[in-house]
């Protein structure tokens, strides 16, 4: 099982802050994601900035049994 | 004295606050064209004015307040005007920019700027009514907080239409970080608010019924409308900030190893997510709120004593969180709320907390702080505002505390300005950027490199290929949207949404991919901007300018007023002193790796700014040289 824990306007937007989903790959991740959730789309969440276990990663990375995943949306400004 | 252009109202002000007398200051279009406004249009007076000799509290320390030729014309986030002046906290040049509605009253009643001269020989407020200006006993408002005394001055105007700024009890106090609050926004940075309190004013408004004229008026419309409609479309502009405000950084700068924690010993806070932007917009936000004139709506409204207050933004956030190692969101926007009422600046109060705690933690000063411990900071912040106990000692900020006590290695300041909530050991050109601001350490004015590291692009933030010269092409940027009267933050934009929105995009990838490499080609445009006469179609600001102000402009004109701006600030600051020796950082930052594995997870100060002074044309001891002050027509 892997733990997403949602970030910016996809947590605002999905009301969620933490779910679990079954996935083998990043890709199967947002495939299974935007199923369960009416509100994540695919594109959203290729639009976000992609950690797995706290290190930047890439839509091609497969993930193991009790990876955490975090995703972030574009955000700038200070 | 009158302009050809439009967007200036054509008349800047010297107030002798000593004799109550009033009288033009010359300027010309010459010098509107290579100064344009707002803060450079400031430091061209200043520099002017200023020898070297001069102290921060003394009548000699004029206060120059600019608008912009844009500031009140209707462009986008153009409700900006400057307060520059000596700096009691840096001792040099500071500029502080302020979204309250003070600089579009300004030039409504008729001014581009405000020159204030002398000392108020008691407490005063200043009253601008077009051609009039009355000087009024301040002793009813003396005292006040500012929130009482904005009230009192709506009372005493009797107008419905004009604007204001005043200080707080921390300016009448001369704390060196006291702010000048507009509205509920702050020209919070430098400590401009004691040096009116040392002046005995208290308060300007001004009011008018003048217009402010617009070059082509059906063309400037038709731009604002399509750069508006820009912005409210861009991931950036359009989406985070008005939702999430700057607040929105936490969990990216958690991500990212970049919020200052526990006095910037670390870059991420366990307990980050109950000091959101996410949690603030999920719990405490009623609405969000823009300065006159913005689309992009970035300020938090949230309820304080049962009242609906200015919320915070990213800086306090984490400053007066994870930096003092507070979890308590509520207890933030109550200090904001606070901090604001008596009039002082959140990012240095918080940072001289933090500093405080580890000194008694370390035992180099028993003053009864504790990270964490945070239930009695109300009463030290009101003890800094009038300077009781050991507040009166805090008031003085971390640089002059640690000079006094030791600890100059986590003071985390760069020329007295201590930094903004962006631990830059992860993001080494944000670093840079705050060892070689103008005004000390300011994420900013030290160009916001951060930007291109991971909080937008995300090219190595470790490297420091190519950070010089992008910190200084940023730098001008900024300094040039800001002289003009707009928000910083229209910037933002400035990079595609397609590249943020999709990170792992073959395109966004190539980029950040390659900005590392693409040094000499951003030196060429630093030192050729002439060469880049064109108009972008990601920075709309250089067609407003020519639209609204009928004023010849492209990119690369727009880039050497920036550079003039930037170089001219720092040759002020070198005739007091300033030079490489005072670009520098705490050791924590340049000598520590926040990684103890990870040795390049520290700031290779020296390296970058080798490259930064040759970028600049400064000599290597980061003195503009006189070629260089003459080619930019500073001398």
């Amino acid at each position: 099982m892997i733990t997403v824990k949602l970030y910016g306007l996809l947590r605002l937007d999905s009301g969620i802050r933490e779910l679990s989903v079954e996935a083998a790959t990043v890709a199967e991740l947002y495939t299974r994601l935007s199923e369960k959730v009416d509100r994540l789309t695919k594109k959203d969440l290729e639009g976000c900035v992609l950690l797995v276990n706290g290190k930047v990663s890439s839509r091609r990375a497969k993930l193991a049994d009790g990876d955490v995943v975090q995703l972030l949306p574009p955000v700038a400004g200070g | 004295m009158e302009s050809k252009y439009s967007g200036y109202m054509g008349k800047i002000m010297e107030v002798d606050l000593t004799t109550e007398t009033v009288r033009e200051y010359p300027w010309s279009d010459e010098r509107r064209e290579l100064y344009l406004g707002g803060k450079i249009m400031a430091a061209r007076i200043l520099c002017d004015h200023l020898t070297g000799k001069e102290k921060p509290f003394s009548e000699e320390n004029w206060v120059v307040i600019a608008t912009g030729p844009l500031t009140g014309t209707g462009a986008p986030s153009s409700a900006r005007f400057d307060i520059s002046a000596l700096s009691p906290q840096t001792g040099i040049l500071a500029s502080s920019n302020c979204g309250g509605s003070f600089g579009f009253h300004l030039k409504k009643a008729g001014y581009d700027a405000l020159i204030l001269k002398g000392k108020c020989r008691s407490h005063r407020w200043l009253e601008i009514d077009e051609d009039q200006f009355i000087f009024h006993d301040a002793d009813e408002l003396w005292g006040m907080k500012v929130g009482q005394c904005q009230e009192t001055l709506t009372k005493l105007v009797g107008k419905k239409k004009f604007g204001k700024l005043c200080i707080g009890p921390a300016g009448e106090n001369l704390v060196k970080y006291a702010g000048i609050i507009s509205d509920e926004r702050a020209a919070g940075r430098t400590g401009l608010g004691a040096v009116l309190g040392w002046k005995n004013l208290k308060a300007i408004t001004a009011s008018g019924t003048k217009t402010i004229p617009i070059h082509d008026k059906e063309k400037t419309a038709a731009w604002c409308k399509k750069w508006i409609t820009y912005l409210q479309k861009h991931p950036l502009t359009g989406e985070q900030l008005p939702r999430l405000g700057t607040a929105g950084l936490v969990s990216s700068m958690q991500m990212l190893g970049i919020l200052s924690t526990k006095n910037y010993s670390e870059g991420q806070f366990a307990d980050f997510d109950k000091v959101s932007g996410e949690t603030l917009a999920e719990e405490y936000n009623i609405t969000n709120k823009g300065c006159l004139t913005c689309p992009i709506r970035c300020a938090r409204t949230v309820r304080v004593q049962g009242k609906a207050v200015k919320g915070p933004e990213l800086e306090t956030l984490g400053l007066l969180g994870g930096n003092i190692c507070n979890n308590d969101l509520q207890k933030i926007l109550d200090w904001n709320y606070e901090l604001d009422e008596l009039g002082m600046d959140t990012i240095s109060a918080a940072n001289t907390i933090a500093w405080a705690m580890e000194a008694n933690e370390k035992g180099l000063w028993d003053n009864g702080l504790e990270f964490g411990k945070t239930d009695n900071l109300s009463e030290v912040f009101e003890d800094i505002a009038y300077r009781r106990g050991i507040g009166d000692e805090l008031a003085e900020g971390s640089k002059r505390l640690s000079d006094k006590y030791g600890g100059k290695e986590f003071a985390m300041q760069s020329k007295g300005l201590e930094l903004a909530a962006y631990e830059p050991r992860r993001a080494v050109g944000q670093g840079l950027g705050y060892a070689v601001s103008n005004r000390g350490g300011c994420h900013l004015n030290g160009g916001y490199l951060v930007i291109m590291e991971g909080l937008g692009l995300h090219m190595d933030s470790q490297t420091p290929k190519a950070k010089a010269d992008l910190t200084m092409t940023f730098q001008d940027l900024m300094e040039t949207i800001s002289a003009s009267g707009q928000c910083l933050f229209t910037s933002y934009a400035f990079f595609p949404g397609f590249l943020l929105t999709k990170p792992n995009g073959i395109l966004t990838k190539t980029v950040n991919a390659v900005a590392p490499h693409i040094g000499w080609a951003v030196r060429l445009i630093n030192k050729h901007p002439r060469i880049a006469a064109i108009h972008l179609p990601i920075f709309q600001h250089t067609k407003m300018i020519e639209l609204a102000v009928g004023m010849k402009m492209n990119f690369g004109r727009y880039l050497e007023i920036g550079e003039r701006g930037y170089t001219m600030e720092r040759y002020i600051n070198t005739k007091f002193g300033i030079s490489a020796a005072n670009d520098k950082l705490p050791k924590r930052l340049t000598d520590v790796p926040q990684d103890p594995g990870d040795p390049k997870t520290k700031i290779p100060l020296e390296t970058m700014k080798k490259t930064y002074y040759q970028a600049r044309g400064w000599d290597h001891n980061g003195i503009p040289t006189e070629r260089q002050l003459r080619r930019l027509k500073i001398k």
